[in-house]
């Protein structure tokens, strides 16, 4: 709404500067945009919010001015000039439809000139950023700008029978609209019909047709003002997709006590600038006319609300000057700062949106100043509590970022296509009804196909060595049930080490997420790996990961947090990723609840008093033998001063036999009760060799 | 093999002066006194050759002719004048050695740290580091700068007692609008466009992307019964063209403060008490009335601009870009809770009292470190992410 400054002070007589009463009125509740000066002086942007459809005019802003400075309102009374013949005569109305239209009035005029407006009236127009037509269309576009109250002109000739009929659209109903465009209807809307009824001649409160327009030739005029219900004003507009500053006004609630005076403002302009008769009266149907609501405001409930005192004379000056007429009730009236005052108020039919106490105490606070109720900060009364994961989140947080990965953070909508890449079978995606655009039609169902996504977008852009991770949700569908599951997904790519002065360059591999997903899985007493994996990795560098500890039978369903490996290359290929890219995904709350119950149980271990003695055994073994299956061969050993068993070497082509690979084991011995001598170490080690020959065929090499 | 006492560079001495090698019968020792003048001796020659500057090599060999386990003087005196002593001089022999070999130990070890002070000072340039090098640096990730933000607020939060909960971002209509006091057509909902998830036929409820953290008031008061302080962190959607200000996904904190006895000078404190742990002591703050279904009165919360001072002038002269001369920047909407929303969660709106606010994070990350395209925080370029470590 623009408010043009020396228009308002047609209604109040302010002497503060446009941008000193901008600030005023932003600091009272009117969100100001901006000012302006423009050819036609100061203009005022106002944001009015949409419970204040009161201030969608001039007269309107004025009085919130007036409020602020304690000023007076010049009221709106005009007293056009009435002929003879009576306006009941020449036109008759009728509302079949009064739950969409409360009240309707009709006023006619004779004998207009309809011509250009004077330079005046296109100025303030102009300055309010409207284009003027001719008088008569001005006149309806001036009074609603200046009282806030839109209303129509006819061609009151072209009405058919100078009958009004205010209906529901009928089923299948359809109309050209002043716009040009034919709109299909449904029978929540308000039409306004002429004759009989069977004619539509303008959609209720939201736009005009084209049959009754005022033209250039127009000679007779017939002025509606009237009011239309708001929830279904918004409802029409929606379905119509017609926004106009009718639907506007009336949508958000306008006066049904202005319709009559907005049409006699009309109606003294327009005898002003295009002359003619009006005739007597006004053809008024009024079947929403509502009794004023009275309410109650007390200090004991803006002290409860608010924290601070408002003087009696504040809160009656804001009241009064806002229309609320209040009066004191109470027992101790008379007595200035009564802990008991209580007034009652009434509520003026601009104020539909004010109707309980603490509708009034806004009203009352706002004008006051919300600066003078003092800040202070409140004590606490109870413990606050992090997220029930806050700690264990935390430190995956610190491992991932001393492991080198960077925390990223995406939007989950992604492509269907996409998302399915990496939706594992039977998975139903949540998609969206309504997506801006097919590239964001459903929520992703895995974390993976976003992390892929940023990958992508660094490898584009020059960017080859990346490590990410992020915490986030993925989102399924359960039948009509929807489910989100907190995962942490992360993603590789490029080189592990890069080339340095010190340092040869290195590429990630399996290992590092390997190695990495472990270091993370140390919190929760270590991950256990598997075989398997997603069908979107590639079949020889993947792994399922899963806890080694289960907490609970419950959890033992969960045992399987999630997958770790190399992107397969032909979705690689798909997703134009051109070097390649470890990803791994896991379902995050499991691990979060384990971290925190294996942080309880652990104990102190006291140091070992004697040496540890390390054994190396290079062994031969075939293709397909795991180092599991080595460790699990020495343990059954049962040698209780076997303290760890590492691979330290591997390789395969020189000397080794094809279809065999060489390892060097390191075991280490360790007891508590003494220095371990060199025959039992003999003893152990032989035990080993020949353990490690007859369950796995090895062979030992010379070293 | 090194002595002491044998021909050595320009200390050559006479085979006859090498005592140690010969036994005490054979030096025409007898007597105790004969014994302490004996080791005065050796005391002395070790001295004067200790007391020549020493790098580390000839440290070495002096050590190795005084201390070597094999031949050096002392392991010879053991041999030689200890073990061999007659009955009634073993002991002061055995006296003066410990008191020989002490002093030799102390006097090494001082010599070593002087050798090496002068190793030190006599390193040539091409040995010496090149501090203007690079060390070895190891790859450290970092996390997101909004995650980074959230967790400023949430323990400035956390500080004043509102603990932390989540909510899930699909949420209902009831929970999204209707709770909130913002019934089907009400106006506010053409400011919040809204996605809405494609369900199969029957569904009991529509579903959507909630478009606000503020379901979980309605959520947690649910649970709860007063006193309530939570602050809610969370990605939240509507449904808006991307452009540099808009994402269709962005982050919000919610909070709430439900209590019998709450009021607005309560809430202005804890906001403004809030905003100087976040931009520091000397920001202003303002609140202006606004309207929001579910909180009355409803503000919006202003600060005097961090970039200027509040003076809406930029420092080298000019209108500052950040508050565009306004001085002040929006920050976030915010208020006391409306009595109606007590009724959709069994409150009784006449005992109870609080308030609520919704922070904009991207936003205040962008005002707060100059960014000027909300997609960045997306887009996740290694490029941007190592800015904020
Ligand atoms: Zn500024």
């Amino acid at each position: 709404m623009k408010v043009v400054y020396n228009w308002l002070k047609d209604f109040v007589d302010v002497a503060a500067s446009p941008q000193e009463l901008a600030s005023r009125l932003a600091l009272s509740g009117t969100n100001i945009g901006g000012v302006e000066n423009g050819a036609h002086g100061a203009v005022i942007e106002a944001e009015v919010s949409s419970n204040r459809p009161d201030c969608l005019g001039h007269h309107g802003i004025a009085r919130e001015a007036a409020a602020i400075y304690k000023l007076p309102l010049k009221h709106v009374s005009p007293k056009p000039v009435e002929g003879q013949a009576k306006a009941g005569d020449a036109v008759k109305v009728e509302i079949q439809s009064p739950e969409l239209c409360g009240r309707f009035t009709a006023r006619v005029m004779r004998n207009v000139k309809i011509q250009p407006s004077p330079k005046w009236l296109k100025d303030r127009l102009e300055a309010s950023g409207v284009a003027s037509i001719s008088n008569v269309v001005d006149v309806s576009n001036y009074v609603m700008l200046e009282l806030g109250h839109p209303l129509h002109t006819f061609d009151y000739d072209k009405v058919r029978d100078h009958k009004i009929v205010v209906r529901r659209a009928k089923p299948g109903e359809k109309m050209r609209t002043l716009d040009g465009i034919e709109r299909q209807l449904d029978s929540n809307i308000c039409m306004i019909s002429d004759g009989d009824g069977s004619r539509a001649v303008g959609i209720g409160g939201i736009m005009g047709g084209g049959e009754t327009e005022i033209s250039f030739s127009t000679k007779n005029v017939l002025i509606e003002c009237a009011w239309f219900e708001p929830v279904a004003i918004r409802r029409a507009a929606r379905f119509l997709k017609l926004h106009t500053e009718a639907s506007t006004r009336f949508g958000r609630g306008a006066d049904p006590e202005m319709a009559e005076i907005a049409s006699r403002r009309a109606a003294e302009l327009i005898l002003q600038l295009a002359g003619g008769e009006l005739l007597a009266g006004v053809v008024d149907i009024y079947p929403g006319k509502r009794a004023a609501k009275t309410m109650r405001v007390t200090r004991a409930e803006i002290l409860r609300v608010m924290g601070a005192e408002v003087p009696d004379k504040e809160v009656e000056a804001s009241l009064g000057a806002l229309g609320f007429a209040p009066v004191r009730i109470d027992q101790n009236r008379g007595a200035e700062g009564s802990l008991l005052a209580a007034w009652e108020c009434t509520q003026p039919s601009w104020r539909a949106d004010v109707e309980r106490e603490i509708d009034l105490i806004e009203e009352i606070a706002r004008i006051y100043g919300l600066h003078k109720f003092p800040p202070r900060l409140p004590a606490a009364r109870q413990g606050a509590a992090r997220l029930p994961h806050y700690e264990a989140e935390t430190r995956l947080r610190e491992r991932l970022i001393g492991l080198g990965y960077r925390e990223i953070l995406t939007i989950p909508h992604v492509a269907e296509e996409r998302d399915a890449l990496f939706r594992p079978e039977g998975i139903t995606p949540a998609r969206l009804s309504n997506p801006l655009s097919e590239e964001a039609n459903v929520l992703r169902s895995t974390g993976t196909v976003t992390m892929a996504a940023a990958l992508e977008w660094n490898l584009n852009h020059g960017q080859r060595n990346a490590r990410l991770f992020e915490i986030g949700r993925h989102y399924r569908l359960n039948g009509s049930e929807s489910f989100e599951t907190r995962v942490l997904t992360i993603g590789a790519t490029g080189e592990a080490r890069e080339k340095g002065l010190y340092d040869s360059a290195r590429d990630f591999s399996l290992a590092d997420l390997k190695g990495d997903l472990d270091s993370i899985g140390e919190l929760c007493g270590g991950f256990r790996w598997a075989d398997g994996g997603a069908e979107w990795l590639h079949a020889a560098r993947r792994g399922a990961v899963r806890l080694n500890t289960i907490i609970s039978s419950e959890a033992r369903n969960l045992s399987s947090l999630g997958v770790a490996g190399q992107l397969a290359r032909r979705v690689a290929e798909r997703l134009k990723l051109r070097q390649d890219v470890f990803l791994a995904e896991l379902e995050i709350d499991a691990f979060y609840d384990t971290v925190r119950i294996a942080k309880n149980p652990r104990r102190y271990e006291p140091l070992p008093r004697f040496p540890s003695v390390e054994r190396d055994f290079s062994v031969l073994l075939a293709d397909g033998t795991k180092f599991s299956d080595v460790t699990k061969t020495i343990q059954s050993l049962g040698i209780g001063e076997i303290h760890s068993i590492e691979a330290t070497d591997l390789f395969r082509g020189k000397s080794v036999p094809a279809g065999k690979y060489s390892l060097l084991v390191r075991v280490t011995f360790q007891s508590r009760e003494a220095t371990l001598t060199e025959a039992q170490i003999n003893d152990f080690s032989g035990r080993i060799v020949g353990a490690l020959g007859k369950q796995l065929g090895a062979q030992l090499r010379a070293q | 093999m090194l002595s002491p006492f044998k021909a050595t560079g320009t200390d050559a001495m006479s085979s006859s002066d090498n005592k140690p090698e010969r036994t005490l019968a054979d030096l025409g020792v007898t007597q105790p006194d004969q014994v302490v003048s004996l080791f005065a001796e050796v005391r002395a020659r070790f001295d004067s050759q200790a007391s020549r500057p020493l790098d580390h090599p000839s440290w070495e060999i002096l050590r190795q002719s005084w201390l070597g386990r094999k031949s050096g003087a002392l392991t010879l005196i053991t041999e030689n004048w200890l073990k061999a002593a007659s009955p009634d001089l073993k002991r002061s022999v055995g006296q003066e050695l410990n008191k020989l070999k002490a002093h030799l130990e102390t006097t090494l070890d001082e010599r070593k740290l002087d050798a090496q002070s002068l190793a030190d000072h006599s390193v040539s340039i091409r040995e010496r580091v090149d501090l203007s090098l690079p060390g070895v640096i190891r790859p450290i990730g970092s996390h997101h700068l909004i995650r980074q933000v959230f967790q400023e607020i949430e323990d400035i939060f956390f500080s004043i007692g509102f603990s932390v909960v989540e909510g899930p971002e699909i949420e209902t209509p009831y929970y999204n609008f209707e709770a909130l006091n913002i019934p089907e057509f009400h106006p506010v909902r053409d400011d919040m466009d809204t996605f809405y998830l494609d369900l199969p036929k029957g569904a009991k409820t529509p579903l959507l992307l909630r478009t606000h953290t503020s379901p979980m008031q309605i959520r947690t008061m649910e649970k709860q019964k007063p006193p309530v302080r939570v602050i809610v962190p969370g990605k939240v959607y509507r449904r808006d063209n991307p452009d540099a200000t808009h994402s269709f996904a962005f982050h919000q904190i919610e909070g709430l403060a439900v209590d019998t006895d709450i009021t607005f000078c309560d809430f202005t404190g804890t906001i403004e008490y809030f905003v100087k742990q976040f931009f520091g002591p000397s920001v202003k703050t303002r609140f202006r009335p606004s309207y929001f279904p579910f909180t009355e009165p409803s503000v919006e919360f202003d600060v005097s601009c961090p970039f200027c001072g509040g003076t809406g002038t930029a420092s080298g002269g000019g209108t500052c870009s950040k508050c565009k001369g306004a001085a002040w920047i929006e920050l976030f909407g915010a208020g006391m809770v409306d009595p109606a929303v007590y009724g959709f969660v069994n409150y009784d709106a006449k005992k109870t009292s609080g308030f609520a606010f919704g922070i904009g994070i991207d936003r205040l990350a962008m005002l707060k470190y100059g960014i000027d395209d909300i997609q960045v925080f997306f887009q996740n370029d290694v490029r941007f992410l190592r800015q904020f470590p």
